[in-house]
């Protein structure tokens, strides 16, 4: 317990402050209307923090963002010129959730999968991931039964917890201990007692999740006998194809690339996020698509997150994090999915 | 509009979306909800996971229908027989509502009588669906104690749209469905600020707040707060106006964010009417196919760019903040409208939206307490809200109706315009997808709605395709009586023999080239849904083959 610090609240703004001066400061903002997101803050005195609520979106948009511009192109009658100049501004993610930060852990398998994806790489290895443990877990979060919160024993540079006036730091990684060494006036050596306070709020944590979720039942009866037909029907009648599902999962990571002309010789080539659930993601181009939407539009997103990501990396690809619940228009959420496979709806 | 106005004495949704949740039966009837409301679904499906039933009246079998516990799967146009049907089996079945008709309503012998007088049987079988599922699903609207009729564009885009719309209010007050929360009629308007159009007095005959201009009281109230003087007559429909032809009633005019060369039925008409003006200006976000057609055209600034208030189906006024400064010349509407009325030798001169809406207040009650600071701290205000203290209304018709007592309006059949024959053999519906928005003005410049549906499909039923010999992705010529189209052919038996149906997004194969202009004589809204086409198949490839990279060219890396 030699890597835990203690924070006194009152001294947040300040170490804030600090680290904006070195790095583009990224946390949760209430923006006036009652919108918790995460946003890059411009002042500390003016920015409205709000480390109470769920932020509405990961930080999925800032490392992997819904549109981007991979390079410009420009031809003429005789020749292609590309012209790519990546940039990525080093930035400390203040105030990010377990699950979120899991989110991140699962991107950078995906995106170093076949070669490493220089566009997400480049954000990534400039970003710092300072944590916030959940003490008191969302009204739709169920990360206990995925395994990815409420607090987390690596992966985070800084992992702060909540102990009333102070916050507990523990130092995850190399990024962290340079922060704390930096600004090391900041912080105290923590206590025993400050240790015993955080494991206390983290049993407490367990306790006061409001879903019950049984992902590892899911996961055992995927593996096992497919599902009857009649739930993916189901589910998949009342999926609308909108996509807010996956644009709004930390862990959802398909995209899409396509031209953006600027005039008729030049123009921009663009990813954008896509989703599973769009009948366009599988129809082929004489019209055909192999996928049913009417009957089958979900299943690939669930077998990938509960099925496919367990038998190749080991654990399922949904962080608990709940927001595809309060997003879908049609209740097709995953803690719907996970209740119909265990037999309970 | 005009159908709940006479009956109801207000045009609009008599409930909350919110409420549709807890509703026990919900009738919906010629909207396809998920697709064109999709947030109104969510209520639906939300109310069926608390055990709702769920009835769905529709030609096609659209998502919701396959849901629904009872799909009516009418033919088209036959509304008004199921729906007296409905009633008929509600009256023989002793489910009326009689305590809530005696107190609250009037003319219903009318209605009972012309009830009494109709055949079941031959009512029934005009409308195609068999006489014991019409008989199950007025028993279950009727028999619950919280049931609301969702009905869209399938009911209003007929040439008997106003009397749909009023059978619909006859089996709500029949049944005693109406005046309570989670109970009641809700129109699904089709755009995001229809309501407010309306409520703004974008109609004919009417002022902002529905007072109308032949009323001298209204009329003087309105030229004392703008200084001028106001016809007394009402003006022209919109039909009216884009279909007067090129020696028309109007000789100039001007379009904001609308382009009825791609959304109006019989666009040959429309054209050669555009066409034929003095003078046309068009405001809009894009050049739009009415836009080409301008002699001005004003650039429009996009919902980010601008403030101000979209009211809702619900009757909700709600504030739409500027995010963005407005991009190169674009200004927003009360710009440009201010800017017109000044060329035109008339001052308007409002500092910013809130001054409009303050305006608002003082000249339409059921506005008379929206303000911007109101709304701006709140979700909104529904209207009627009468002063600063108000707080809005979630239900309307709350101890008694807006008109006083509930009109029945008894209706019979009345066929569509056009019906198929030897020639034109086949019923055209038209109507809308998830994935874009009208005339495709918006929705067609992302890549990724566009991925998800890029051109216009047409839907054939499997039978008709075999007598056609049409396969999927066939192209076939389509043609009415009006004009013709080449569309690509995708065979699915959501669309039921002898029917076919596709939507109007795509200026590549403009629908409306083929729909029917006839209309309601009373709200003047056109027969879309129905009219009568043939199918030709076309041999070979139709559509220009992509343009294909010179491989010769030099890559650069």
């Amino acid at each position: 317990m030699n890597d835990n610090f203690i924070l006194k609240k009152d001294h947040l703004p300040g170490l804030l402050r600090r680290l904006m001066k070195e790095y583009r400061l990224v946390a949760p903002v209430n923006n006036q209307h009652g919108d918790t997101l995460f946003s890059v803050i411009e002042s500390i005195d003016t920015a409205d923090l709000d480390l109470c609520s769920q932020p509405q979106s990961s930080i999925k948009p800032f490392l992997f963002p819904q549109q981007e511009g991979l390079f410009d192109y420009e031809h003429s009658a005789t020749a292609y010129h590309f012209e790519h100049q990546p940039t990525a501004t080093p930035t400390a993610f203040f105030g990010v959730r377990s699950c979120d930060l899991s989110a991140v852990l699962y991107m950078d398998v995906i995106f170093s999968k076949k070669g490493r994806d220089p566009y997400y790489f480049q954000k990534r290895q400039e970003a710092v991931l300072i944590s916030l443990a959940c003490n008191e877990p969302f009204a739709n979060c169920f990360c206990n039964a995925t395994k990815t919160g409420p607090f987390l024993e690596y992966g985070f540079d800084l992992q702060f917890t909540d102990l009333d006036d102070r916050y507990l730091v523990a130092i995850g990684r190399a990024k962290g201990q340079e922060i704390v060494n930096r600004f090391r006036h900041f912080f105290e050596a923590a206590e025993e007692k400050d240790s015993k306070a955080q494991y206390q709020a983290f049993l407490e944590a367990r306790s006061h999740f409001k879903q019950q979720v049984h992902v590892d039942q899911a996961i055992k009866r995927l593996a096992g006998q497919p599902l009857p037909e009649e739930i993916w029907a189901d589910l998949s009648l009342r999926c609308q194809d909108c996509g807010g599902c996956a644009y709004i999962c930390p862990t959802c990571t398909c995209f899409t690339i396509s031209d953006q002309p600027t005039s008729a010789s030049s123009g921009q080539r663009l990813r954008s996020w896509d989703a599973c659930t769009f009948s366009g993601f599988t129809r082929m181009t004489g019209g055909h698509n192999p996928i049913n939407s009417r009957t089958h539009a979900v299943k690939q997103r669930f077998l990938h997150k509960l099925l496919y990501d367990v038998q190749e990396h080991g654990r399922p690809s949904c962080v608990g994090c709940g927001r595809c619940v309060g997003i879908c228009f049609g209740g097709v959420d995953i803690i719907r999915f996970i209740n119909m496979a265990c037999g309970q709806l | 509009m005009a159908g709940l106005a006479t009956t109801f004495g207000s045009g609009a949704m008599t409930n909350s979306i919110n409420e549709i949740e807890q509703a026990q039966v919900i009738l919906v009837s010629g909207s396809n909800t998920t697709e064109a409301h999709p947030q109104v679904a969510r209520r639906m499906f939300n109310a069926i996971d608390r055990g709702a039933k769920l009835i769905v009246i529709d030609p096609r079998r659209t998502r919701l229908a396959e849901y629904a516990h009872i799909h009516l799967a009418i033919n088209p146009g036959t509304d008004i027989p199921l729906l007296n049907a409905m009633m008929r089996v509600i009256l023989d079945e002793n489910l009326a509502d009689d305590l809530f008709i005696e107190q609250r309503t009037e003319n219903f012998h009318a209605l009972r009588d012309m009830l009494y007088q109709m055949d079941l049987e031959e009512t029934a079988a005009i409308t195609g669906v068999p006489l014991s599922a019409i008989s199950a699903a007025a028993q279950m609207y009727a028999r619950a104690q919280k049931a609301v009729i969702c009905y869209c564009l399938g009911i209003t885009q007929h040439i008997c749209g106003t009397s749909n719309v009023q059978s619909i209010a006859n089996l709500a007050m029949l049944a005693g469905h109406i005046e309570k929360e989670f109970t009641g009629v809700d129109p699904l308007r089709g755009q995001n600020n229809v309501q407010g159009a309306c409520d703004m007095g974008a109609l004919p005959g009417l002022f902002p707040s529905y007072q109308a201009v032949d009323n001298q009281e209204f009329r003087e109230k309105f030229e004392r707060a703008w200084n001028t003087t106001l016809s007394p007559t009402p003006g022209l429909s919109l039909m009216q106006m884009t279909h007067g032809g090129p020696q028309g009633p109007i000789r100039g005019l001007v379009i904001m964010g609308e382009n009825p060369m791609l959304s109006d039925p019989n666009l040959t008409k429309v054209e050669a009417t555009l066409k034929g003006l003095d003078f046309l200006a068009v405001s809009d976000l894009f050049l739009t196919e009415t836009a080409r057609l301008a002699d001005v055209v004003f650039p429009a600034a996009s919902f980010a760019e601008k403030t101000g208030t979209f009211t809702n189906s619900e009757r909700r006024v709600q504030m739409v903040r500027q995010v963005v400064p407005p991009l190169g010349s674009c200004l927003s509407d009360r710009e440009i409208v201010m800017a017109l009325s000044q060329a035109m030798g008339f001052c308007m001169d409002y500092e910013s939206a809130a001054e409009v809406m303050e305006e608002i207040a003082l000249l339409s009650p059921i506005y008379g307490g929206m303000f911007h600071d109101r709304l701006d701290s709140s979700w909104g205000l529904q209207w009627p809200c009468w002063n600063r203290d108000h707080a809005g209304t979630p239900f309307l018709h709350k101890y008694f109706f807006t008109r006083g007592r509930g009109r029945f309006m008894p209706a019979e059949h009345e066929a569509a315009a056009e019906l198929p024959d030897a020639e034109y053999p086949f019923i055209l519906n038209t109507g809308r997808i998830y994935h874009h928005y009208h005339t495709g003005t918006m929705t067609r410049k992302s890549p990724s709605l566009n991925r998800e549906c890029s051109e216009a499909l047409l839907e054939v039923n499997p039978k008709d395709a075999a007598g056609l010999g049409l396969r999927t992705a066939d192209w076939v010529e389509l043609s009415s009586r009006r004009g013709a189209i080449a569309v690509k052919v995708q065979i699915t038996e959501q669309v039921p023999p002898g029917s076919v149906y596709t939507t109007f997004h795509f200026p590549e194969a403009p629908i409306n080239l083929l729909t029917n202009d006839a209309r309601d004589p009373k709200a003047q809204c056109p027969e879309y849904k129905i009219c009568a086409v043939r199918l030709q198949k076309i041999e070979g490839v139709v559509k220009a083959p992509p343009v294909k990279l010179d491989k010769t060219r030099k890559i650069s890396p």
